[in-house]
């Protein structure tokens, strides 16, 4: 069964693949990635969803049949926090290309070669 | 003997880290030695965990929490994980060696637990039995290698370090995906559990999902079109973790490959993924050649010619067969080896004379001739001369290629080790018979760490029985899935 949410996935990872392929800025290209991120974690959540079920926690009313499957959303919060520490260690690299080359733009920065 | 204990070789590294900035306070010595201590500990418990796995010929098994898996999460060291768990504590240690005289660069306690991390990434991707967990490790790994090439803190460490981000980005990315299109058509995370119900899974589906893991790991395993970070990062790196990633870095990314591989051995259309593997493992080891012929700093060669020969691993592991995974383990022990000395030799030398460009290796053989003498053994090994390891693994890989039909990959990885051999002995003539210069007092540790990796090189060289056998035996814990299936505790879910 596709499901809409697998377009909207999907979609945002070739975004974010666009974005990190031709846009010259590197702060352009940190956000594409973090896009990208996202619509894979769009994707993994779609894998355990159900249409018409709650969330997975047991209250009262809802046995496991009636909840979603758990496992894709502790997988993606896991790749979420993942994708923050790639984010912010990316940011600091760009701020020390900055220092460095005065620049952000990629073509600018290319000093090693071959 | 409790193998629940095996634990430790995640555990001990994991913590030791968190205890270095309370170090940091005791003096920055004390770091050092603390560093060597750790992974000299890990050492000792990986040599346990290597001689109890080989003696019993049992694998050991952690289940994290006493949850069973597929529920909980296992580890697995079988021969394969016992053996390379054993290569990355002893090359971490040899590093942790080499660090106190090559790290000059403050602050050291950031640099101690990155280390740390580093191994405990490689350790993990090795050793772990899910592959989300895998993902984990390979994400600890992949931040703790993209903050150490930055370590330098020049213009061209943080350029490196950024192609590497974006590249690896990318990979996880894939990676990622990849998983979620298994746990889709399968519902685990398990490896065992996964190759039980591989044959159940949708063809298209699986090809795709495993071609998606191919590309996210290929990106730490060195795979061409996926390698462009590596030359750079291995030349901006420190030295000693340059050894790191060389030895076992890309190592843990192609044996996790590897196992996916094969534990998917049973879906359909199999072989046209292998076919995609084998061809980019090829393309790898051509353009690396060629590349490595053009460079003038002599660390980056060196970079390339390490991505040539994991092109090589790639092939063996692509083949399918027992005997290509066979010679394909067997040249990652001599690899291992190999490069660790290398890129040590190297990085002393680029210390002392202050640069790798080949200009500074004029002469080298009259100012160092210790360190000269072991550039030479590595060379001469990479190149696949007789009486030394390299030789061994190398026809091993032809003869696998040529048994199974591949004869156009075979004549094409021949004919890139000409090549190979041309930039090798260009590096040998500058270094014997060029130039002249007064004598280098050499290192002691440096020069018998060195001596005892030659030494090493030497003696499987002449004596390849002893490391044949473990790599048969490792490669068998990857190709027969059947076995690996049984000796995983599965509780009964699914099948």
């Amino acid at each position: 069964m596709i499901s809409v949410y697998y377009f909207g996935a999907i979609a945002l990872i070739l975004v974010g693949l666009y974005a990190i392929l031709v846009k010259k800025n590197l702060l352009k290209v940190l956000i594409g990635l973090s896009i990208m991120e996202t619509g894979v974690n769009l994707l993994l959540i779609s894998v355990g969803y159900v249409s018409g079920r709650s969330a997975p926690i047991l209250s009262e009313g809802i046995g496991p049949n009636q909840a979603v499957d758990p496992i894709p959303q502790a997988l993606v919060l896991t790749a979420i926090v993942i994708g923050v520490a790639t984010t912010a260690m990316a940011l600091s690299v760009a701020m020390l290309i900055y220092e460095k080359y005065g620049t952000l733009n990629i073509e600018e920065i290319r000093r090693l070669r071959g | 003997m409790n193998g629940q204990y095996a634990a430790l070789l995640i555990a001990l590294p994991l913590i030791s880290a968190f205890f270095v900035p309370l170090l940091k306070g005791a003096g920055k010595n004390a770091v050092r030695y603390f560093l060597i201590a750790v992974t000299a500990l890990q050492t000792g418990i990986a040599a346990w965990v290597f001689q109890g796995v080989y003696s019993t010929g049992q694998p050991i098994i952690v289940i994290a929490g006493g949850w069973k898996p597929p529920v909980g999460i296992n580890l697995y060291f079988g021969h394969f994980a016992a053996l390379f768990v054993l290569i990355v504590a002893a090359i971490s240690f040899l590093m942790a060696l080499f660090s106190l005289r090559a790290i000059e660069v403050e602050p050291i306690d950031k640099y101690a637990m990155l280390f740390l991390l580093l191994m405990l990434g490689a350790t993990g991707m090795i050793a772990t039995g899910d592959i989300f967990n895998l993902f984990v490790f390979m994400e600890i790994t992949a931040i703790s290698a993209y903050a150490l090439t930055a370590y330098n803190k020049t213009g061209e460490a943080a350029e490196a370090s950024m192609k590497y981000i974006i590249l690896g980005g990318i990979g996880s990315s894939f990676f990622l995906v990849g998983i979620a299109l298994i746990y889709g058509s399968l519902g685990t995370l398990n490896m065992a559990q996964i190759a039980q119900l591989a044959a159940t899974m949708d063809p298209t589906v699986a090809q795709v999902g495993l071609a998606l893991i191919i590309f996210g790991l290929a990106v730490e395993a060195e795979l061409f079109p996926l390698n462009a970070w590596a030359p750079d990062a291995y030349q901006a790196a420190p030295h000693p973790v340059t050894v790191m990633f060389s030895a076992f870095v890309v190592k843990a990314g192609l044996y996790a490959m590897a196992r996916i591989l094969y534990l998917m051995q049973d879906v359909g259309g199999w072989g046209s993924v292998l076919k995609l593997l084998v061809v980019l493992a090829t393309l790898t080891v051509i353009v690396a050649e060629l590349a490595a012929l053009r460079q003038r700093n002599v660390k980056r060669m060196i970079a390339y010619s390490s991505i040539a020969q994991i092109g090589l691993i790639a092939l063996a592991f692509a083949l399918g067969t027992q005997s290509g995974i066979d010679a394909g383990v067997f040249h990652m022990i001599n690899h291992a080896i190999v490069k660790a000395m290398l890129f040590l030799a190297v990085g002393y030398v680029a210390m002392t004379l202050g640069g790798a460009e080949i200009e500074n290796f004029r002469g080298l053989g009259r100012r160092m001739p210790l360190t000269a003498f072991a550039i030479s053994v590595g060379a001469i090994a990479t190149v696949g001369i007789p009486l030394f390891n390299i030789f061994w693994s190398k026809i091993r890989i032809i003869l696998a290629t040529l048994q199974v039909g591949y004869t156009w990959a075979a004549v094409l990885v021949l004919t890139a080790s000409v090549v190979e051999a041309v930039y090798y002995f260009r590096l040998l003539h500058t270094m014997w018979f060029e130039g002249d210069g007064e004598r280098i007092d050499e290192n002691i540790v440096i020069g018998l760490m060195v001596l005892f990796l030659a030494a090493l090189v030497v003696v499987i060289g002449i004596y390849p029985d002893y490391a044949w056998n473990l790599a048969q035996k490792a490669g068998n814990d990857i190709f027969n899935v059947a076995q690996y299936v049984k000796n995983v505790p599965l509780m009964g879910v699914g099948a």
